[in-house]
């Protein structure tokens, strides 16, 4: 940990030749993950991670660099190496620096930690127990997998302000091969949290996430490939949230926004997507995959409203990226660790509940794609451009949930799929992800309940749909 | 020396044989955006991975300081989490190889290079992306990056291993705008002789493809006689030799199980591990300490080899192919130079011979749309028509789907415009006899 005197010491290195703000940002983090391939505990492995990141910003211009070396000597070098981009007078000084505290809505109250590695094979081992229980010739092979995390971070910056925070993380996943003679097929499920191990043995059911998993590479097993074209499609709710966070959570962070290099740039009041559409960004939302108390820069976390029935009101935004906008950063400033400078990012994004049931839904749909599952899916935030890929899917037919098909992709544009929606449903849920950009992987939740879309572009293997 | 304590400490703790691999190096980045420089790192990086046996089990831990803490630190993790593990697997802390072909991956020039030299290039990249065409209208970012590492690889029976990298990397993206359409693009080029960076030929690259992208509309939704651009082949040829990982077909989970020796692929693909290549990807040891070496993986359609790590070859009872690699905690297989091999016909015929059909000049989202697994995909592609065996009309919205078995089975020409990419793969153009496009 670094000590406040030495950190207002470094500060003023870093403004000491112009820049209007500096920022020292310090990590000491450890992890610990473990696999069990068909039975078999096969890898257990630690990590443990520590080191500084040092921000300099004058205007637009933004000076990052990190370092192992921690001690001041170290924070010292780097910031007399990053102050050398600039060649003006020092126009502030940092003289003290004050705590700012908040809530801690994420408590872990027994540190994974304190748990024993043991205790850990046993949680993956109940899914492990439930696929084997099947004994179905077809599974070739199957890995559960359990990683926790621990983050340490300490945050000084020349507005005078310290804090630190500290997380904790835990996942817990199973992947599921099958294959009989028409090919190979697999199943995935990761649920996370920012709770203790007790959220996996009360709220979370290995044996369920196994099953699941293992459900789905079967049933895809048999599944046709599916139709391509264009038609309705229904995305299913929860990890469906992947499609608003590909084609519109992205292009509405700062980072694309500021430099007007977003499909949504200059905006801000027109209406954006349907009228039933309204969709936010939360961070305080208690001990969820991607919640935070307090972001890089020590704004708080805030619920953000990005779009209200259907116009667009907000954005994420970091203090860095909002001077171009006019506006102060508001709380979505993130990072994966010191090794990246950080940008605008999102915490939990989901689409709010609208009025339908899910049964209401498929009951209006006379012919089109169910995507319930989905692989990831990637966006060109200039042009909203999207593709992702379905996981698991199913043909709807008069109403009626018919045949799961195989190989489905969807691909569009955010700005015209956001208007296209045409009916939300009432049964909102939450998935959990990676999310990768510019300032590194993060955790962040995808959400959405049931929603259509009248008509989309899907890629597959299948033909026409008929 | 810095790390004996490491072994001292393992020795006493139990630890049979142990091995450290560190990597150490610095860094430094810059961008532009409108003139200005608007980003601009530097850093010294430095992380460790330590591994030790107890009872033929293998443990694992890292860490990124080296202080008498975190050497107790990875000493006491690898003994616990040895501890935990069920795998009987063979387990190898490795001796060394008889011999070893040394490559450099070094190039002293570039550190002679002035950070104003290449500031100015980044300069001029940007005012020509700029003033290429009047539909781009905004040039998103030129950057520059370089990298300078050493990578040491040592263990508890005194093999020491180390070796040096550096290379640069020069990029750019535009946004280019015609009517209502608007499309992004962007391309990079990396090496490690200064010399060989040429600004007009980037600036081409980057325009050219964002250019070419606009005015494109979807076709009728058909199979199609293609021709796959270099980049879309690359895309594939990953996921593809991935199934030749021998832990993979150990494990079921490949599609080349049970097929060595056997035509696999059309006799025009010849697919090589090329470790040794002089490119900034080569390896002389691979992360088991291996001594790497080139090799056909597949041969005139023939599968020839699997790819090995210690623990997969003695499985199997053959040596290994020097392919270990690290992924966190675990060594897998890869190869750091894939390519294939191409042939003599250039991309221009290549169209000729399809006639009428399509050429498929960038797929997206792989993550999404292919199923490694299973080998199949269904991708996001722009591309154009082939009209009378010239390019022809321009095809956005589509996807391209099939397999990847059938993909290779398919390929009817190689074509003789191999580029490398910076995913480490080297690759042409190929002709094939059909791929299925959803359109409209």
């Amino acid at each position: 940990m670094i000590s406040k005197k030495i950190a207002i010491e470094v500060l003023n290195v870093g403004l000491s030749t112009g820049a209007d703000y500096s920022e020292i940002f310090f990590e000491d983090s450890n992890s610990y993950s473990l696999s069990i391939e068909n039975g078999r505990v096969e890898t257990s492995n630690s990590g443990a991670t520590c080191g500084a990141g040092i921000r300099l910003l004058k205007g637009n211009q933004c000076v990052y660099g990190f370092t192992n070396n921690v001690s001041k000597k170290g924070l010292l070098k780097l910031a007399t190496d990053l102050s050398k981009s600039f060649n003006e007078k020092q126009k502030l000084t940092v003289t003290d620096l004050k705590q700012i505290r908040c809530k801690n809505r994420n408590p872990v109250n027994n540190s994974y930690n304190d748990i024993s590695r043991e205790e850990k094979i046993a949680l993956v081992k109940e899914g492990i127990n439930e696929i084997e229980s099947e004994k179905d010739p077809r599974i070739v092979r199957y890995i559960g997998s359990f990683g926790n995390f621990h983050r340490f971070v300490a945050v000084f910056n020349s507005k005078g302000k310290w804090f630190k925070r500290s997380s904790e993380f835990g996942r817990l996943a199973y992947l599921v091969v099958a294959m009989d003679q028409n090919g190979m097929e697999t199943g995935f499920e990761g649920p996370g949290c920012q709770q203790d191990i007790s959220y996996f043995k009360s709220k979370v059911n290995p044996r369920d996430v196994a099953r699941h998993s293992m459900e789905v590479a079967l049933k895809m097993l048999s599944a046709k490939e599916c139709p391509s074209g264009k038609m309705p499609v229904i995305i299913g709710n929860g990890w469906g949230g992947v499609l608003f966070h590909e084609s519109c959570g992205h292009p509405l962070e700062a980072s694309a926004i500021a430099k007007g290099l977003s499909c949504f740039a200059g905006k801000e009041g027109q209406i954006i997507a349907s009228k039933l559409v309204t969709a936010v960004d939360d961070s305080t939302i208690p001990q969820a995959w991607g919640s935070i108390d307090i972001d890089d820069e020590g704004n708080l976390g805030t619920k953000r409203t990005l779009i209200k029935n259907g116009k667009l009101v907000d954005f994420m935004i970091d203090d860095f990226n909002g001077r171009r906008m006019n506006r102060e950063g508001n709380g979505s400033c993130r990072r994966q660790n010191y090794k990246y400078c950080p940008t605008s990012r999102m915490s939990n994004t989901y689409i709010a509940n609208g009025k339908s049931t899910k049964e209401e839904i498929i009951k209006a749909t006379k012919l089109g794609l169910y995507a319930v599952g989905f692989n990831g899916g990637s966006v060109d935030p200039t042009t909203g451009e999207f593709n992702f890929g379905c996981s698991e899917a199913y043909i709807v037919r008069d109403g009626k949930v018919c045949e799961p098909v195989k190989g489905a992709t969807l691909i569009g544009k955010g700005s015209e799929v956001l208007l296209n929606i045409d009916m939300v449903g009432n049964d909102l849920d939450m998935g959990q992800g990676m999310c990768g950009a510019a300032s590194g992987s993060i955790r962040t939740n995808v959400g959405q309940p049931t929603i259509r879309i009248k008509e989309m572009t899907v890629g597959g293997r299948g033909g026409e749909l008929k | 020396m810095k790390y004996d304590l490491f072994f001292k400490l393992a020795k006493e703790a139990g630890i049979e044989e142990c091995e450290l691999s560190i990597s150490s190096g610095h860094s430094l980045s810059f961008s532009l955006f409108h003139g200005e420089v608007d980003n601009y790192s530097e850093d010294e990086s430095f992380a460790i991975s330590a591994r030790g046996k107890i009872n033929g089990k293998m443990g694992t831990a890292s860490c990124d300081v080296w202080n008498k803490d975190k050497v107790k630190f990875l000493v006491n993790e690898i003994v616990n989490n040895a501890i935990v593990i069920e795998s009987t697997d063979p387990t190898f802390i490795f001796k060394g190889s008889e011999k070893y072909h040394k490559t450099s991956t070094f190039n002293k020039n570039l550190e002679k290079i002035s950070i104003d030299e290449k500031m100015a290039k980044l300069r001029q990249l940007e005012t020509n992306l700029k003033n290429y065409d009047k539909r781009i209208i905004e040039v998103e970012e030129v950057s520059y990056d370089e990298c300078f590492s050493t990578h040491t690889l040592m263990n508890s029976h005194g093999l020491k291993l180390s070796q040096k990298l550096n290379y640069f990397v020069y990029g750019g993206a535009v946004i280019a705008k015609n009517g209502d359409q608007t499309k992004s693009g962007g391309d990079l080029f990396l090496a490690n002789d200064f010399t060989k960076f040429d600004t007009n030929d980037l600036t081409k690259k980057i325009c050219d493809q964002t250019l070419r992208k606009l005015d494109g509309e979807p076709c009728k939704s058909d199979a199609y006689p293609a021709v796959l651009d270099a980049d879309v082949v690359k895309s594939l040829l990953i996921p593809y030799i991935g199934h030749s990982e021998a832990e993979e077909v150990q494990k079921n989970s490949s599609l080349f199980k049970d097929k060595l020796n056997q035509k696999i692929a059309s006799s025009k693909v010849t697919i090589l591990d090329m470790p040794l290549a002089k490119t900034i990807f080569s390896r002389w040891f691979d992360d088991e300490g291996v001594a790497c070496y080139n090799k056909p993986i597949i041969k005139k359609g023939v599968l020839q080899t699997y790819l090995y790590n210690l623990t997969t070859a003695a499985k199997d009872n053959v040596q290994s192919t020097g392919n270990g690699a690290k992924t966190g905690g675990k060594i897998g297989t890869a190869s750091a130079l894939l390519v294939m091999k191409p042939g003599k016909t250039s991309l221009k015929d290549l169209l000729k011979k399809v006639n009428n059909g399509v050429y498929i000049t960038e797929v997206s989202g792989l993550h999404a749309g292919l199923n490694a697994q299973s080998g199949n995909f269904s991708l996001q592609a722009t591309g154009y028509r082939v009209e009378n065996g010239k390019i022809g009309k321009g095809l956005d919205i589509i996807t391209v789907s099939g397999n990847l078995l059938d993909i290779f089975k398919n390929v009817i020409t190689v074509g003789s415009d191999a580029k490398l990419f910076l995913s480490g793969v080297v690759c042409p153009s190929v002709q094939v006899k059909s791929i299925k496009v959803g359109g409209k």
